[in-house]
């Protein structure tokens, strides 16, 4: 396997607050990689810094062999990086429908064309990526209609319909059901055996961490404090007595 | 001492940022839907058309008047509703379109029909150098920058009394013969605004319409999926422009003159207004809110000098209570949705939110 996006000392800072420090992470391609670390240790921002939401202070991103650090948000999305938000980011009043065949278009880069009607070429496509993310039912309705699982999977339909070579979830299955968590991950699964696709996720959920994930990267304060295989990561003393050690101790 | 101010401020502002960002929804259409939609329009245009023969002069002047800002109404609703964008400049591309018309005709002996095609060139240039700036900004930036260099336009054609003869405007036989009838100009103008529409109709309803209105929700979002947002906005803005461009050509055939005050900002207030009162949630909605405005306009002036007090109240009544505008009292079920509103806005605090959700707003839609 090769990389097929490499972080080499990045760095944002926020005025005097380090939010991500000197991170240096590879994500293999068609892998599953996790991101963990308690509230605050700079997920989110290194997500954006992905992204391209926020500038990078230092540091190089290399996405499928280009310098993507300090690019545009479309840009980027365009190389084939697309991400689920961890704030559902959704469009709440277009129908489901209507909101999928907008990404699409998106993709398409038809956006500028209009002269054609919107649902000739996109509305096959769109009913089976809905399909695929259990929305098929619910293609007539406004997406602000949606309970907040179903939202968040139409979400991650938005992200799909761009058939991204990368895919990045902000805490995939946060204030899902057990029933949403565990169809959520199902799908997770299923798109990096089925389609190929690379899934690099943040979450707080050890079980989903630990159940899936090949490669795990723990964010501290900003640094990266453990990198590597599943396995290594779990037995690693450090991240037992910061990350995980803390979880034990607040459940008990 | 400032603190409650603030706050009163405060809650107003976010009454009306949700109230003014919102715009057309779409959900799917049954094909009764679609023909009772269909022949709606085409009753529409047919009594339009025998209101030009039948009616007397005086009163068909004002519907031409009412197509000219119907026009003007539209093109501004593709920013206002479909973009979410409230520009209160609209004026300028206007003013621009009926300056181009008297300017070309007092200088350089230019055919109106020739205006008629460049008007909306100019309209567009103009507003693609406008746009390129204003829309660096957000709402209530972009809506005050808009403000600005339209007022900037204002005083131009204010102030340049050589070549815009001023506060005085151009009046004069600039006109082609073929237009001089009453009757020909109002089917004129009928034809040309009829064929606006359609072509912003057509806009909407695009791949590019739909990415319009994808954005209006979650610009940040669509930035995430690959598009350009700003460019795509400023494609909306030149489109606007140039609509708003060849609705001031029509106000010429109209009011046979060219004056500051097309430009002014109280004439771009005039646009939101008439979007505002008819319903920017649909297509047709800002076209009737100029109806409105421009006879009641005329007829309330004729009674009182209070009539802008009474479109004032009109204002008042249908924010409070319709947000949906006049249109949306054509939805199947009026009286329901209008009192659930009532109730969404008295009965619980938080009725921004429940506006949204409203069903019935998508079924009062017209094509």
């Amino acid at each position: 396997m090769t990389a097929l996006l490499r972080a080499t000392g990045l760095t944002r800072r926020f005025g005097g607050f380090t939010a991500v420090d000197h991170v240096d992470m590879e994500v293999q391609e068609g892998g599953i990689h996790a991101v963990i670390g308690p509230n605050g240790a700079g997920k989110t921002t290194l997500f954006r810094l992905l992204t391209g939401l926020v500038r990078p202070t230092e540091g190089r991103i290399v996405f499928a062999g280009s310098e993507i650090g300090g690019s545009r948000p479309h840009k980027i999305a365009r190389r084939g990086l697309a991400q689920s938000f961890q704030l559902t980011a959704i469009f709440p009043r277009l129908s489901v429908l209507e909101s999928v065949q907008a990404a699409i278009i998106a993709r398409q880069r038809h956006t500028r064309d209009v002269l054609h009607w919107t649902g000739r070429s996109t509305t096959a496509e769109a009913g089976a990526i809905l399909d695929r993310v259990g929305l098929g039912a619910a293609s007539g309705q406004l997406a602000n209609t949606l309970s907040h699982g179903d939202q968040r999977a139409l979400d991650l339909a938005l992200a799909l319909a761009g058939r991204p070579r990368l895919l990045l979830l902000d805490e995939p299955t946060a204030g899902m059901s057990i029933l949403e968590t565990r169809q959520t991950i199902d799908l997770i699964v299923d798109l990096v055996r089925t389609d190929g696709l690379t899934v690099l996720f943040s979450e707080h959920d050890m079980d989903m961490v630990f159940g899936i994930s090949e490669t795990i990267t723990v964010l501290h304060q900003g640094r990266v404090i453990a990198d590597g295989p599943a396995a290594t990561v779990r037995a690693d003393d450090d991240v037992m007595a910061i990350y995980l050690g803390n979880a034990v101790r607040e459940r008990n | 001492m400032n603190q409650p101010v603030r706050t009163t401020l405060q809650k107003h502002s976010e009454r009306l940022v949700p109230f003014v960002g919102r715009g057309p929804v779409d959900v799917h259409r049954r094909p009764r839907q679609v023909a009772l939609r269909v022949g709606g329009v085409v009753a529409l245009l047919v009594l339009l058309l025998v209101a030009g023969q039948v009616l007397d002069i005086a009163r068909l002047l004002t519907l031409e008047e009412a197509l000219a800002l119907a026009a003007f109404a539209m093109a501004s609703n593709l920013l206002i509703g479909y973009g979410g964008l409230v520009s209160f400049g609209q004026a300028a591309f206007f003013g621009i379109g009926s300056y181009t018309v008297a300017l070309g005709w007092l200088h350089w002996q230019l055919s109106f029909w020739l205006a008629l095609v460049i008007a909306p060139l100019i309209g567009g240039a103009v507003a693609g150098i406008i746009g390129l700036l204003a829309l660096r900004s957000r709402r209530l930036y972009f809506a005050l920058l808009t403000l600005a260099f339209s007022q900037l336009c204002y005083v131009l054609a204010q102030e340049r009394y050589t070549f815009t003869q001023g506060a005085n405007g151009v009046i004069g036989p600039m006109l082609p013969d073929s237009l001089i009838d009453p009757r020909h100009a109002y089917l004129f103008v009928l034809a040309v605004a009829a064929a606006a529409a359609l072509v912003l109709w057509k806009i909407t309803t695009s791949p590019f319409g739909l990415v319009l209105r994808a954005t209006r929700e979650n610009r940040e979002r669509m930035q995430a999926l690959g598009v350009n947002v700003f460019g795509h906005q400023l494609l909306a803005f030149v489109i606007s422009g140039a609509f708003c461009s060849l609705a001031g050509v029509l106000f010429v055939v109209y009011s046979q003159s060219a004056y500051p005050e097309l430009l002014d900002w109280t004439q771009s207030g005039y646009a939101v207004y008439m979007v505002v009162i008819g319903g920017m949630f649909t297509f047709l909605g800002p076209a009737l809110g100029a109806g409105v405005y421009t006879f009641a306009n005329q007829y309330l002036a004729q009674h009182t000098s209070d009539w802008q007090l009474i479109l004032g109240l009109i204002l008042l009544v249908i924010v409070l209570f319709r947000p949906d505008g006049l249109a949306g009292l054509l939805s199947p079920r009026p009286w329901r949705s209008a009192a659930r509103r009532l109730q969404a806005r008295f009965g619980q605090q938080e009725d921004s939110t429940t506006d949204t959700t409203d069903p019935d707003r998508t079924t009062g839609e017209l094509p």
